[in-house]
């Protein structure tokens, strides 16, 4: 069975980029723009993995995530956030959230898929 | 019979006379030969009437009387004379030791017949002269000491005129006793209308300055002496001035009147200067603030730049890499370069960013270093590896001298090596084919030393600051612009420096070749 995976990120190009590669990698992806579509997608689909953009229009990613880390249903899926925030700043953030990863931008396309699933359990 | 009985009786009566005087007496005849001593006589000079009367007076207690100044007395100057008072002689007499007399002589006529007697009184002024003597040295001390009151006197006057500060003396009643010169300058009076006034009414009554009352007749009569206080005056010829008080209360020499010296310290420049300080102190603070808000300001700014930046940067070098590696499908020859050319410029970009911020945050203290135990002989292998692509390329030969002995040290791995690779990279970039490029290591002492040399192109020495300023780079033909970010150097120079290794750069100029040399300590002296 295919990985569902949902990419929540603002910027229609990385969008693209993150969801061709995980294509080839064989995921069915799941697209959102901002974190509120994000998150009723995710509700919606139960995906087994999230790749989220940290600087959302609507709030924070690392505020969407703690959202579903409250919900029962939601709370033990693993989030990887994708972000250019890789100052000290940007880390902090989201270093408290329980079963999640970080990838930097810009990314490496040649790995890009496989680190992903290494966040899947 | 009748006249011997008169006779007798006037020799009894001038005995009695001899005898009731407290002052030993002797009576001679005109031999010298003693007729009669008083009774004190025997008790001062401790003879007995036996060994006395008949004797020649020289003759007395084991002749002890035979001194020079007495025979002068009776045997010269009395035979001429027929008185003599207060004939001074000093003598040692085995007896009673060493005794000042004043002899006072009477050559008398007896009443009858024609033998003169001579009646010597004899007083021993010993004592007295003791008394005297030691009148006269307390009499002298007390010369001495007047002396030195007079001169403590001009000596403490003489202080007062000296000493810079402005000082008065001021007697029980306030009255101004003394002055100093000072006082007189600072405080534009002069002395006629100062010495003998109260305090108070000086210069006008301008010294009637409540604080000061308070001072001088409340504080200084409990406590004596007061120090350091303060007292701020509007005076109508100086201006507001702030004087700092310090008050002795003392007992004169001699006497008992009490002295008060005030010592006034004007301390309104000090205080201005303090004030200025303090106003300088408060600006710097809000300087220092000013600069911490612009530095999180451009630290935020940074954080932006980086983030924007990054964004686009993702989808440039993602999809170059995708359409490269033709993910979706085959491209030809010239498309591929081309996308490789849009994908190398990408990654450039995308190593400036990142040096640029790791400058910044070099600049802000913000970098941190992640230390860990680095096998050093190891680690400058491989990244000599790393480069050994374009070393073969450029058919450059590199030659690696790494001591056996090189230990591990404490450093964070990740900025070692891009200080090694930076210089390394370096080294090819800057040296043309058939040139030589190479790395030394060492220990010394508690320090690693490593070099990176080349044969290239060097440094002319006017451009041996420039190089640290970061965007400088040497032009040369064996270099593309796009090669180098210009930052390498004054990066490798303040990650060596964070690590607390120093760094250098020699070349003996242009064509020369170029060496850096840098140290890293063994074990950190950074506190994580």
């Amino acid at each position: 069975m295919r990985k569902k995976a949902l990419i929540v990120d603002d910027n229609g190009s990385n969008l693209m980029l993150e969801k061709d590669l995980l294509e080839v990698a064989g995921f069915e992806v799941f697209e959102a723009e901002n974190a509120a579509d994000g998150i009723a997608m995710v509700r919606r689909e139960k995906p087994d993995i999230i790749i989220m953009d940290v600087r959302l229009p609507d709030m924070r990613g690392s505020v969407a995530a703690t959202i579903l880390r409250q919900d029962k249903e939601t709370r033990d899926i693993p989030i990887v956030f994708v972000t250019a925030s890789v100052m000290a700043e940007g880390m902090e953030e989201i270093r408290n959230i329980t079963n999640a990863g970080f990838i930097g931008k810009p990314i490496n396309t040649r790995t890009f898929a496989k680190e992903i699933s290494q966040f899947i359990k | 019979m009748s006249r011997k009985s008169t006779a007798t009786r006037s020799q009894e009566y001038s005995e009695s006379i001899i005898n009731t005087v407290r002052e030993p007496l002797i009576a001679l005849d005109q031999d010298l030969r003693v007729v009669s001593v008083s009774r004190s006589f025997y008790e001062v000079f401790k003879v007995n009437p036996e060994e006395t009367v008949g004797q020649l007076i020289y003759d007395l207690g084991n002749k002890q009387w035979d001194i020079p100044k007495l025979r002068e007395l009776l045997e010269t100057i009395l035979p001429q004379r027929a008185t003599f008072d207060n004939y001074e002689v000093e003598h040692d007499f085995a007896t009673i030791g060493r005794r000042i007399m004043l002899l006072n002589a009477r050559q008398i006529q007896r009443v009858l017949g024609k033998e003169r007697i001579i009646l010597l009184a004899i007083e021993d002024i010993t004592e007295r002269r003791e008394i005297e003597i030691g009148l006269e040295k307390a009499r002298k001390e007390l010369e001495v000491t007047k002396i030195s009151e007079d001169e403590a006197r001009e000596y403490a006057e003489s202080i007062i005129n000296t000493v810079r500060e402005s000082l008065i003396a001021l007697d029980q009643d306030l009255r101004v006793v003394s002055v100093s010169r000072s006082f007189y300058e600072v405080f534009k009076v002069n002395p006629k209308e100062t010495v003998g006034q109260l305090i108070y009414d000086l210069g006008n009554k301008q010294w009637n300055i409540p604080k000061l009352r308070e001072l001088l007749e409340t504080i200084l009569p409990q406590e004596a002496t007061f120090d350091n206080y303060e007292v701020e005056h509007d005076f109508t010829t100086i201006g507001r001035r702030i004087m700092l008080l310090n008050a002795r209360q003392i007992q004169r020499v001699l006497g008992k009147e009490r002295i008060i010296l005030l010592a006034i310290e004007d301390i309104t420049e000090r205080r201005q200067i303090e004030d200025g300080l303090k106003k300088a102190h408060e600006e710097l603070k809000e300087l220092a603030t000013e600069l911490r808000r612009t530095a999180r300001v451009k630290s935020e700014f940074l954080a932006n730049m980086s983030h924007e930046l990054r964004t686009p940067l993702n989808s440039i070098n993602g999809f170059s890499e995708v359409l490269y590696d033709e993910t979706f499908g085959p491209l030809n020859e010239k498309q591929k370069k081309y996308v490789n050319n849009v994908l190398t410029s990408g990654k450039h970009l995308l190593l400036l960013i990142n040096q640029i911020l790791d400058m910044a945050k070099l600049e802000a203290g913000k970098m941190k270093l992640a230390l860990s135990s680095l096998p050093m002989k190891s680690l400058l292998n491989e990244i000599s590896l790393l480069v050994a692509d374009m070393v073969s390329k450029k058919k450059i030969e590199m030659l690696l001298a790494i001591a056996e002995d090189l230990p591990n040290i404490e450093a964070d791995e990740l900025k070692v090596k891009e200080i090694i690779y930076n210089l390394l990279s370096n080294a090819v970039k800057f040296t043309p084919e058939g040139g030589k490029i190479g790395m030394r290591a060492k220990k010394a002492d508690s320090e690693i030393e490593v070099v990176v040399w080349d044969t290239g192109v060097g440094i002319a020495p006017e451009n041996m600051e420039k190089i640290f300023e970061g965007f400088f780079r040497v032009d040369t033909p064996y270099s593309r612009v796009t090669e180098g970010t210009g930052l390498g150097l004054p990066l490798s120079k303040k990650l060596v420096e964070l690590h607390g290794g120093k760094f250098s750069v020699e070349s003996k100029g242009l064509n020369s070749g170029t060496s850096v040399r840098f140290t890293l300590p063994i074990v950190s002296r950074k506190v994580v």
